[in-house]
């Protein structure tokens, strides 16, 4: 037998198998995105910082609505040239559905691509500050580090005078990185003192390793084996010896609970002591001369004269200078400051002036003011517009946005430079384009480590917004992905089916269909929510 | 399928319909939430604006759902098992909104009239700065 | 119209014009697409997890039991000396290992073990043979959630060689922990608390999968004749599990993805502002997020899930019941319309797992409601079951003796969870050991009772011969006394204040007890005793599961033939196919005639009237119950 109903129809549901089985998966990725939209909700509502309305730029997200209209068009276009017979058409419906498809991950690509590239950062008093973090340079020309990248200024660095490995948790592409880094700086990584170890009892230590021993991969590999050797064999007899013990007190009182005996159920360490193996659970290594060593700021957490990583590799060393520099700084925010300040009842305005960013940039505290002055401008602008109610208050006054963020467009008008009208248009995708607008428009900046309280590009890590913006659309665009494969599958290799059971393949094309029109429909409501809202 | 040739060609006029009213609804929902002479509510983008946006995507959604996915003339178990699918999402969320934003429990033991105050690291410690920033004008 | 119709003839046909060549033995056994294959494959995988769930909680119990003692030799055989060197303290279990234990053996036996086994295993080999179609509607698609399973439970096994250790978080995995936890571990998909997230998402991918699958094949591959209520109870049980799989699984799938990205991008999706851990001071995060929101969505499956569990068990007892009483199963529609209704009920109950979070009055009051609501359903559906026993024929075969202990224990199981319903008298047991009283009572002496029993009952049509009853004797007893041993005191401990997850058995509190004023140290001193004694247990238990093991595999070979291919003399469609159904599973398509459960009818000479026998004509032949067609192949 067969299985029936795969492209005609049962009777009395009228519906073929792939038909139930699209809607069915299609109920279910309601409830998938419908999870992912509750998150966003909640999250909006319990944020505990000004939630960004309208961070993303436009445009990208707009084309990419039109493009996936077409697209759903064209699908539905498609199917109704299968089910008239017309192959060829077929091919070109689909087609553009498939360009559609690519168009949508382009855009898709370079939004994210920018954000992966700008920079932000909470300053200590809830001042936010965005823009490109600049690379290393000296005399014009960018300084390479000990991999022949460049060095992005987001580093900290440690003068380091020693580092002691933990021999079970060690990192091996750190170690590797630190090695290749005081090559870099010209100092040596060699072993503080012999490490002699006792390999088998009754024999006398065996030398391992001597002092002033280069540090290798090996080396650490090696002794790791030792270390996880003698611990087994330490656990094991300490383990025996405990057994015993137990047995003993057991023996001893027989009617006596757990609880009563093993206060004095204890391993008998002096008699056991010779019989163990040293297990090296660290070991140090100098650094000669002391080298300075640069480590990114999420995987170290750094202290005045002693560092640790977070394999547990402490470093001792003085912790140099190690700010955050901006080479273009395109925006200023101050409302999650101003959120705290009116949550302590503080006047918005009085906390911005005694920030710690107006206090020590005087291009900040110049921008500041001539913000204030636009403020008020488009405070009378709005007035003049729509008047005043019967208390003699505006009708509209201008909102916490536009009062406390000056954004990209903001030091633009400020600063306005020539530009074509293709550069502007670039400008929407890409951003500002910070080389011709240069320095006068967005400031440099040298932030000092002390003043950051969380720093992160636009990434999910910045804050729940964007988690929710990468992970939705991430999602969302997996499916885009997955739904292009099922249907340009039928579109190449679906000729010989046409030829054979061409009503099959319309039923196949009609249910991808049906999954590409519900990823439509998804981005029907992401669009306003993420891009709008 | 009982789509007959004719049905099919009648529908492709439907189907072209359709993308012009869900491009023109795409340009609409721009235009409310950017462009000023339709900024309905308060100044901005506010509440007001945001549910005429959600309603112009939940109109744009439907004619998806409905022409396009052919759920207009689809059978009855689809409409349950799609609807289905609605109604739990909306029960996920609703039940969810009433057990975190409670309104008797919001209101039993704090009544509304001081901000929540989060306690961050520097709130515990008041460095300097901070006791210039809330010294009294 | 005419073009459409020309095309449509004959091309569901046309698979007969394909050459079919003997499938090879990887196709056969380990890539098959043969739903019966599949569920035996689902069923062996599923027992091996359980079986390792089984040993962690073992361990556990030791812990809880002797806390102060070394792991004895009989138990920590299997672990290497680094393994123990590096989570056992002086061979003694400590908190962490303890924590990982609990953790994997809540996920393991839940999502690796009963719901493969009960939904995977029997949905998979029952379904289409009840409803008389030759296969799932989509045997690649079957194969793939297979697969997937496979894979996702390779990964959560492999997390426990990871140095980080498996998941420790509970098998809830809540955030705030649950996002920090490995959290040093520099490469983080080599951490166990992300391993956990991927292999949720690819156990939630292959039971979506699955769930289409069934769902599709119940609504369009039915049989001719075989109407909505002349389904078997199975059929309908698995039906609405499905439906439970498939809508309440992917908000979990959501937190799943979204944990996951607070692990690897550092996102902040469950995790607030102000974190402080030990380790790093605070955290270096956004912050923002909602510890509750993970919550809320773990349950939103968690409640539908527990059903998920439930259903399949209750389906093979709803079978195994009218064959072995020789009568119609009571109130059938009944129980159609209970298990609709708590299917749609099962949606809307969740947050009673987390009365104790601050919910306000009246959200807590709607959810008390509806979980009340809920045990009506329930109690239908166990009381049906228990009158179908009533004025029959009872033959005690193994299947039935099981079945029959399934009633009463899932009855205990239920009934203690009535308590836990009403958030006030939550307030005390929440987080108590009466909740895991409560659960294992329903899951482990209900639940597994059930499935054991559909393990002897279809066993003779999947093999050809009976398992021994004497092995199933030795099986059953000692079972059903361990059980109650084991989870029985759970509920006074539970009652007395014992917490979950102490893994030292309350031991600590023994050293406060002279302290009268402390009322937890006084009422957990006075049941602490009872540790051992429930550990005992459950070491016996694992010893009465030998019988099953060896029964499984030697009937196999030398347990007693079949006479013919209805050896129970049942009357549901998956007794007319032969032994075993070969591909395809019927040699002529089935009609169905009648109501699954037509035994004893006064008009009919046999005491059963299976549903695929023509009715009497006036002339001609007659079919006998106990043959499949009037001309067999």
């Amino acid at each position: 037998m067969e299985i029936p109903y795969i492209v005609t129809p049962r009777k009395d549901t009228g519906l073929y198998n792939a038909k139930i089985a699209i809607w069915l998966f299609l109920a279910s990725e309601v409830m998938l995105f419908g999870g992912f939209f509750s998150a966003y909700v909640f999250l909006r509502l319990g944020a505990d910082y000004p939630w960004p309305e309208r961070a993303l730029p436009v445009l990208p997200g707009l084309i990419n609505t039109f493009v996936l209209i077409l697209s759903s068009v064209t699908v539905v276009f498609a199917w109704a040239a299968l089910k008239m017979r017309q192959w060829r058409r077929f091919q070109v419906y689909m087609s553009i559905t498939l360009v559609c498809a690519v168009i949508f991950m382009i855009l898709k690509g370079m939004e994210y691509n920018v954000k992966f590239h700008h920079q932000a950062v909470r300053l200590k008093d809830f001042t936010v500050l965005e823009g490109h973090l600049g690379f290393e340079e000296e005399n014009g020309t960018r300084v390479k580090d000990h991999n022949g990248h460049d060095i992005e200024e987001n580093k900290i660095y440690v003068k380091a005078s020693d580092l002691t490995f933990s021999t079970v948790r060690y990192h091996n592409a750190w170690v590797k990185d630190i090695i290749a880094q005081a090559e870099h700086e010209k100092s040596k990584i060699t072993l503080s003192k012999d490490i002699k170890v006792i390999t088998e009892p009754g024999k006398p230590a065996e030398l391992i390793a001597k002092k002033g021993d280069a540090l290798t991969p090996k080396l650490l590999s090696q002794i790791a084996k030792i270390h996880l050797k003698a611990r087994a064999h330490n656990s094991d007899l300490k383990i025996a010896a405990l057994k015993e013990e137990w047995k003993k007190a057991k023996k001893a009182n027989p009617s006596a609970s757990d609880v009563e005996l093993s206060p004095n159920v204890n391993i008998d360490m002096d008699a056991l002591a010779p019989l163990l193996e040293d297990e090296i659970s660290a070991v140090t290594f100098n650094v000669v001369p002391a080298a300075k060593l640069q480590f990114n700021p999420r995987d170290i957490a750094e202290g005045a004269t002693q560092s640790k990583l977070r394999d547990d590799t402490v470093i001792n060393g003085e912790l140099e200078p190690s700010p955050m520099v901006f080479h273009y700084v395109d925006a200023i925010d101050f409302q999650n400051l101003v959120m705290k300040a009116r949550e302590k009842g503080i006047d918005p305005e009085r906390a911005i002036e005694n920030s710690w960013l107006i206090k020590n940039s005087p291009f900040a505290k110049e921008a500041w003011q001539w913000h204030l002055g636009e403020v008020a401008k488009l405070e009378q602008r709005l007035k003049d517009k729509y008047g005043v109610d019967k208390n003699n208050q505006p009708k509209r006054v201008p909102n916490d946005k536009e009062r406390y963020r000056l954004g990209w467009k903001d030091f633009i008008e400020k600063n306005k430079v020539e530009l074509s009208g293709f550069d502007k248009f670039k400008e929407e995708f890409l951003g500002p384009n910070y080389e011709k607008r240069g320095n006068a428009t967005f400031m440099t900046f040298s932030l000092p480590r002390e003043q950051v309280l969380h720093a992160s590009k636009f990434t999910p890590a910045w804050n729940t917004y964007y988690a929710l913006y990468f992970t939705i659309t991430g999602l969302h665009g997996l499916h885009v992905i997955g739904g292009a494969i099922v249907l340009g599958y039928y579109l190449f290799c679906g000729r010989k089916m046409y030829l054979s059971n061409p009503e099959w393949l319309a039923n196949r094309v009609e249910v991808g269909g049906l999954f590409w029109h519900f990823v439509d429909l998804v981005w029907i409501f992401v669009f306003p929510i993420l891009y709008l809202m | 399928m009982a789509n007959s040739v004719e049905e099919i060609q009648k529908a492709k006029k439907t189907y072209l319909m359709v993308f012009a009213a869900l491009f023109a609804c795409t340009i609409l929902t721009y235009l409310v939430a950017e462009w000023e002479p339709l900024d309905m509510g308060g100044h901005g983008f506010d509440g007001v604006d945001a549910t005429i946006g959600l309603l112009i995507a939940l109109f744009k959604a439907s004619l998806v759902a409905l022409i396009f996915m052919h759920l207009n003339h689809e059978k009855k178990a689809v409409y349950w098992i799609f609807g289905g699918a609605f109604v739990g999402a909306a029960a996920l969320y609703l039940l969810t909104h009433l057990a975190v934003f409670d309104p008797i429990h919001d209101t039993y033991f704090y009544d509304g009239s001081k901000p929540r105050v989060i306690q961050t690291e520097e709130a515990a410690q008041p460095a300097a700065s901070d006791k210039a920033a809330t010294a009294t004008p | 119209m005419s073009a459409q119709a020309e095309i449509h003839s004959g091309h569901d046909a046309h698979h007969d014009d394909h050459h079919h060549h003997e499938p090879g033995f990887v196709q056969k056994y380990i890539f098959s697409t043969d739903h019966k294959m599949i569920g035996i494959q689902y069923g062996l995988t599923a027992m091996i997890f359980l079986a390792i769930g089984f040993y962690l909680m073992m361990m556990m119990r030791w812990s809880i039991a002797y806390p102060h003692q070394p792991v004895p030799g009989w138990m920590d055989w299997m672990f290497t000396s680094n393994w123990k060197a590096r989570w056992l303290s002086d061979g003694k279990i400590t908190g962490e290992t303890y924590n990982m234990f609990g953790a994997m053996h809540g996920t393991i036996m839940v999502f690796l073990g009963i719901v493969p086994l009960g939904f995977g295993a029997f949905g998979n080999y029952v379904t289409p043979l009840q409803i008389g179609a030759p296969d799932m509607a989509f045997p690649k698609l079957n194969m793939m959630s297979y697969w997937l399973y496979f894979l996702g439970g390779v990964v959560m096994l492999a997390s426990f060689f990871m140095e980080s250790g498996a998941a420790k978080s509970g098998w809830t995995n809540y955030s705030p922990l649950a996002g920090f936890a490995d959290g040093q571990v520099v490469n983080q998909f080599l951490a166990g608390q992300t391993q956990w997230l991927i292999g949720l998402v690819l156990l939630i991918s292959s039971s979506l999968l699955g769930s289409v699958n069934f769902i599709t094949t119940i609504i369009n591959l039915r049989a001719r004749g075989m109407t909505w209520m002349r389904l078997p109870y199975f059929v309908w049980a698995m039906l609405v599990t499905g439906f439970l799989l498939l809508l309440a699984f992917p908000p979990l799938e959501s937190a799943g993805i979204m944990q996951l990205m607070d692990r690897v991008a550092h996102s902040s999706f469950f995790l607030p502002s102000g974190l402080y851990t030990k380790t790093e001071g605070l955290a270096d995060l956004s912050g923002g997020g909602s510890p509750l929101l993970y919550q809320h969505l773990f349950w939103f499956l968690g409640h539908p899930e527990v059903y998920v569990l439930l259903l399949p068990a209750i389906a093979c007892v709803a079978e195994i019941i009218p064959a072995n009483t020789r009568k119609p199963l009571w109130g059938y529609k009944s129980m159609v319309y209970s298990v609709l209704v708590l299917g749609f009920l099962s949606f809307i109950v969740w947050a009673h797992h987390m009365y104790l979070t601050g919910m306000g009055p009246l959200v807590s009051t709607w959810f008390q409601t509806t979980t009340v609501l809920i045990s009506i359903p329930s109690v239908i559906l166990i009381t049906s079951l228990l009158i179908s026993l009533w004025g029959g024929s009872i033959r005690f075969t193994i299947p039935m003796v099981w079945a029959c202990a399934f009633i009463p224990m899932f009855g205990i199981g239920g009934l203690t969870g009535l308590p836990l319903a009403f958030n006030l008298v939550d307030m005390h047991l929440h987080d108590t050991y009466y909740v895991i009283g409560h659960f294992h009572y329903v899951v482990a002496p209900g639940i597994l009772f059930g499935l054991f029993a559909g393990v002897y009952h279809w066993y003779p049509k999947i093999t050809g011969r009976f398992m021994s009853n004497k092995l199933g004797h030795l099986h059953f007893w000692p079972s059903l006394i361990c059980m109650n041993i084991i989870f029985f005191p759970m509920l006074l401990q539970g009652m007395a204040g014992f917490h979950r997850r102490w893994y030292n058995g309350g031991d600590a509190y023994l050293a406060k007890a002279a302290d009268s004023t402390n009322v937890l140290a006084v009422s957990v001193t006075k049941h602490i005793d009872l540790n051992i004694l429930m550990s005992m247990g459950a070491w016996t238990l694992a010893l009465s599961q030998i019988p099953f093991f060896i029964n499984l595999f030697t009937s196999w070979k030398i347990g007693r033939k079949v006479q013919s291919d209805n050896p129970w003399d049942a009357t549901t469609l998956e007794w007319a196919t032969p032994t075993p159904p070969g591909h395809g599973n019927f040699l002529t398509e089935p009609s169905v005639y009648r109501g699954p459960y037509e035994y004893s009818r006064p008009d009919c000479d046999e005491d059963f009237l299976p549903q695929w026998v023509e009715p009497k004509r006036k002339t001609g032949t007659e079919t006998k119950p106990n043959e499949t067609t009037p001309a067999a192949h």
